[in-house]
């Protein structure tokens, strides 16, 4: 078999040596949310170093646990690629005097570029012959720029909070302990940290006896760490644990609970996965199962599992490190601290029970909102003030009862601030309202409103689904940005230590989404005057700031999401200046424009439009009154005659909120406006024929005024048309 | 294994690796980091290694000797290392086995933990160490002390005696565990819980507690200016332990409180200041006498 064939022989061999550069950061146990980007950035890092020093290399993997790093590039080319620079000089003819004599010229330029006149070159260029100097680099061996290659890519790993633990100085997510940096099966001499590389690596803390293990290469590595205890990819544990849940979870006849976050979680805390199951005392499946999950969840990192019929069984299962000798302690051990926990929650439970959230209502005089805003009752106070103008506008036909709804929401959504529960566990703030507020015997939607209203969390996260939970949601945000905004606490740069974007941001998103029309001017109006009578003193100008805040938030909803180009949010923003602020019906016109602006003759209508516009504007001429008798053109008379007609079916179309049927209405004076332009001189001598001209196309202004402001539409190129190529 | 014996074999085990076997601090404080043996020790660039049990007050967790893990009075064991030794991780597992818990036969986990005491204007990271899901130790680098950049970086382990004791002796209820040979925890402690949480959270004198916090501040600064770093560290560890009280009494609102952890750090980082410089002044006698920790090694 080591016969090999001539065909084979005859092609270039692939280098026996090993070419792959092993790496392997040793840590002591990193937090595990930081793991996935670390090793993305390792990897990131590594491409643009390589490709810096000009080494041409295979696809690079990474693989990663709690105690290490691990990078992979195979294929590494022996040496970096030459590097050829070359720099045009003086022509020939400047170069060189009469006799052949090099000239200051040409000294000078091959001086500059360290080189004797001597080695330049003279090349032939479409403008005739000029020298050049060119200079010629080879490439240094790969193994040779490896170690400082290695250095900057550890000292280019940053990650959310590091710390410095030797003389190093260095800082890192937790102390580095060992380093090994293998290439072409041989360590690669560096240092970093005070830790030299090597070809050494440790397997698990426990499963293993603590001695270095010797790598050459990747292989190698991986099945040394397998036999030490450690399963190093981490898509490897990650199915791993998956096939074990799932087997305990079958083997109860169970269902498990989804978590992604816990099981990222538990892929980067463990080296050697083992998932074990456990119970906890029945008695506590009384708990509400928000609770009992969370209990499970945030502190420990226990999975649940649920029956057939959805309810939860009183079982966890948890992702241990190792399969230990002695499973039965573990469990008991594990057994042991839920149990304490669920004690406590257990005794929170009874006594949050013990009051009435209504009854709760009162203590929230105790917690500060903030020091300028006051406690969370005066915010309490001040969102049911606004949810008592925000309601009834969104409730049509009147609806007494679901204004109440709203309003019982308001006063009780922030109630359970006050309770243990929540305390203990603050991430159920809202949830735990609402399934206090059940017990309370509240109203369904009330209760559903106190669970969702801190719904959006996030920019993607879902919204409310119940209407008074929206409304609440609303009341709350607007109330925070308002108030902030009053007291001048507003954000700037990256600084929003409130949070007020995010809290905008929902806002605007609930009313579109949910295509809630109103005019948020007046909703603002309406919360600073409610900040007001709480007698805090507020900033004057806080009415523009929050339409403006509000303004770049629903621009970026209608760029980002709807896919509006920038200058039709333009026109429907620039609208609103002095229109109402409805970010559903704005986004209904900027919708329907970008619609039409597809049309070949909206473009001219553009055009049209915009002459009638800087002609009034440059004669500074607002005044629409137009006299008939004063008409001499026909051109003019049949654009006036337009005019009229159109003006009451833009006038119907708007009120129906019908935008096609306006832009399809206004298309129509495409026509009177260009023979109107084309036959029709507007700066005359007569001044009242001028006057009245610049009447009629104020008239053209205010019409289309009314449904935005179409000075800003940039005019789309004519299809056919090139542009300079 | 009782609780004494425990103590006793992490005071071996730890004397052994060169530590200085300190007595608990004669003051109420919240943790064993306000010893002077740790919060003023490891500032400086002397080295240092030091391990004793801390009682700690934590008014707020007193639960009037009902909860069966949750006392406002309870036993520390803490460990400094100075500098942070590379294998500390290592020696701390080995104490584990000393004590009699076998690392391969248990779930042991460094999990996360960024420290931070804002009262102290410390922090550092490192892990709550679980066995088998319980907590029972707490691990940290500390890179600033006293609002000071720490150099070298120490390596803190605080043991939490009771939980570990409990483990060992497979008890559910703290005040069950087995202090010595006849005596239980709850002999010794239960009725301090019963009357400290009737203190802390019902009968102390708030006006009374105020007035102290203000003179003992106001004594620590004037002593802190004085260059008597030592006893107006004591006024800070006093002006803590009030807060706390006040803070159990549920005297102190959000925006009160706030300022109360302000004025303890702020004298806590007189307090810092001062011991540099009055170390400094001494030329930092321990520096050139490392060969305490280094001939003692492991």
């Amino acid at each position: 078999m080591s016969r090999r064939t001539p065909s084979r022989r005859a092609t270039p061999r692939a280098n026996p040596r090993s070419q792959e550069l092993l790496f392997e950061i040793g840590t002591e146990e990193l937090p595990s949310q930081f793991i996935p980007s670390a090793l993305s950035d390792v990897r990131d890092r590594a491409l643009h170093l390589l490709k810096d020093a000009r080494i041409s290399h295979g696809e690079p993997k990474t693989l990663g646990t709690p105690r290490r790093l691990t990078l992979v590039v195979p294929d590494l080319a022996d040496f970096q690629e030459p590097l050829a620079t070359e720099a045009m000089g003086p022509s020939k003819a400047v170069a060189f005097d009469a006799q052949g004599q090099p000239t200051r010229a040409a000294t000078g330029f091959a001086a500059s570029h360290g080189l004797a006149v001597a080695a330049l070159e003279v090349r032939t260029t479409p403008k005739g012959e000029y020298l050049f100097a060119v200079k010629r680099e080879a490439g240094r061996k790969t193994s040779a720029l490896l170690p400082d290659l290695l250095q900057n890519l550890l000292g280019q790993l940053s990650f959310p909070k590091a710390m410095r633990w030797n003389a190093s100085g260095v800082r890192f997510a937790r102390p580095i302990r060992w380093l090994v940096a293998v290439h072409e099966r041989k360590p690669i001499r560096f240092s970093y940290a005070g830790i030299t590389g090597n070809d050494r690596t440790y397997g698990h803390r426990f499963l293993s006896s603590n001695k270095a293990l010797r790598v050459t290469d990747f292989k190698i590595y991986v099945k040394s760490l397998l036999s030490a205890g450690v399963v190093a990819d981490p898509e490897q544990r990650r199915s791993m644990i998956v096939g074990q849940l799932e087997r305990l979870a079958k083997k109860r006849r169970a269902r498990l609970v989804r978590d992604e976050a816990l099981l990222e979680q538990a892929v980067y805390t463990v080296e050697m996965p083992y998932a074990l199951a456990g119970e906890f005392d029945r008695r506590y499946l009384v708990l509400p199962k928000e609770v009992l999950m969370t209990a499970m969840k945030e502190h420990q990192g226990y999975f649940s599992l649920l029956a057939e019929d959805g309810a939860l069984l009183p079982v966890f299962i948890t992702v241990t490190n190792m399969a230990a000798a002695q499973e039965s302690s573990i469990r008991a051990g594990n057994e042991r601290v839920l149990a304490a926990r669920l004690a406590d929650a257990k005794f929170f439970f009874d006594e949050d029970r013990k009051r009435a959230l209504v009854d709760r209502v009162e203590q929230l005089k105790g917690i500060v909102f903030h020091q300028k805003l006051g406690t969370v009752y005066d915010k309490v106070q001040r969102m049911i003030k606004i949810t008592a103008v925000l309601a009834p506008s969104l409730i049509i036909p009147h609806d007494h009862d679901r204004v109440l709804k709203c309003s019982r929401a308001s006063l009780l959504c922030k109630a359970d601030l006050t309770t243990g529960m929540v305390r203990e566990f603050p991430d159920l703030q809202g949830v735990l309202g609402g399934i206090y507020a059940r017990y309370d015997d509240e109203d369904e939607e009330v209760s559903d409103a106190i669970s969702e209203h801190y719904l959006p969390k996030s920019a993607e996260d879902s919204l409310p689904i119940s209407f008074a939970g929206r409304i609440v949601s609303i009341a709350d945000r607007l109330d925070t940005v308002t108030s902030f905004f009053a007291v001048r606490l507003v954000p700037s740069g990256s600084q929003d230590p409130y949070a007020l974007r995010r809290h905008a941001y929902a806002v605007i998103r609930i009313l579109l989404e949910a295509g809630l029309s109103l005019d948020l001017r007046q909703l603002i109006e309406v919360a600073l005057q409610v900040v007001k009578e709480q007698g805090i003193p507020t900033d004057e100008d806080a009415d523009q700031k929050l339409y403006y805040f509000f303004v770049e938030r629903l621009r970026y909803y209608l760029s980002v999401v709807c896919q509006i180009p920038e200058d039709l949010i333009d026109a429907v923003l620039s609208f609103s200046q002095d229109n109402p602020f409805n970010p559903v019906d704005l986004r209904h016109r900027a919708e329907a424009l970008q619609i039409f602006k597809e049309r070949a003759e909206f473009v001219s209508l553009l055009i049209g439009y915009k002459r009638a516009v800087n002609i009034t504007k440059k004669e500074k001429y607002y005044d629409d009154n137009v006299m008939e008798g004063l008409l001499k053109e026909d051109a003019e008379r049949k654009l006036y005659y337009s005019l009229q007609e159109t003006e009451n079916r833009v006038s119907s179309s708007l009120q129906e909120r019908k935008y096609h049927e306006v832009l399809e209405t206004l298309v129509s004076l495409k026509e009177p406006i260009d023979n109107f332009f084309d036959a029709v001189m507007v700066m005359v001598e007569d001044e009242a024929i001028r006057k009245n001209r610049l009447a009629l196309l104020t008239k053209v202004r205010k019409l289309f005024r009314r449904y935005c402001d179409f000075s800003v539409i940039s005019e789309p190129i004519p299809p056919g048309k090139l542009v300079g190529v | 294994m009782t609780l004494q014996d425990l103590l006793f074999s992490l005071q071996k085990f730890w004397a052994a690796r060169g530590c200085v076997i300190h007595q608990p601090y004669d003051l109420e404080v919240g943790a064993g980091t306000f010893h002077p043996a740790t919060f003023l020790r490891v500032l400086g660039p002397e080295p240092w290694r030091s391990a004793y049990v801390q009682p700690c007050r934590r008014p707020t967790d007193g639960r009037y000797g009902d909860n069966p893990n949750r006392l406002q009075h309870y036993y520390q064991y803490q460990v400094i290392l100075k500098p942070a030794p590379a294998d500390v991780q290592d020696l701390y597992v080995e104490s584990l086995r000393t004590v009699g818990i076998n690392p391969k036969q248990h779930d042991i986990r460094f999990v996360q933990d960024d420290w931070e005491s804002p009262t102290l204007g410390a922090w550092g990271l490192g892990w709550e160490v679980r066995l088998d899901g319980m907590e029972i130790t707490q691990f940290t680098y500390f890179q600033e002390v006293g609002g000071i950049e720490l150099n070298p970086v120490s390596a803190e382990i605080t043991y939490g005696t009771e939980r570990i004791a409990m483990y060992l002796q497979g008890m559910e209820n703290v005040y069950d565990l087995v202090w010595a040979e006849g005596v239980t925890y709850g002999d010794l402690h239960h009725e301090d819980e019963v009357q400290f949480s009737k203190y802390n959270f019902e009968r102390a004198d708030v006006a009374a507690l105020r007035s102290s916090f203000a003179a003992y501040e106001a004594e620590g600064k004037a002593l802190a200016a004085e260059g008597l770093v030592l006893p107006a560290y004591d006024c800070c560890m006093k002006t803590s332990h009030l807060f706390n009280v006040l803070d159990a009494r549920g005297a102190l609102s959000v925006a009160e409180r706030t300022g109360f952890i302000a004025r303890v750090r702020a004298l806590a980082r007189l307090c810092a200041e001062g011991y540099i410089q009055t170390r400094e002044a001494q030329g930092f006698p321990l520096l050139h006498r490392s060969r305490a920790v280094k001939s003692v090694g492991v």
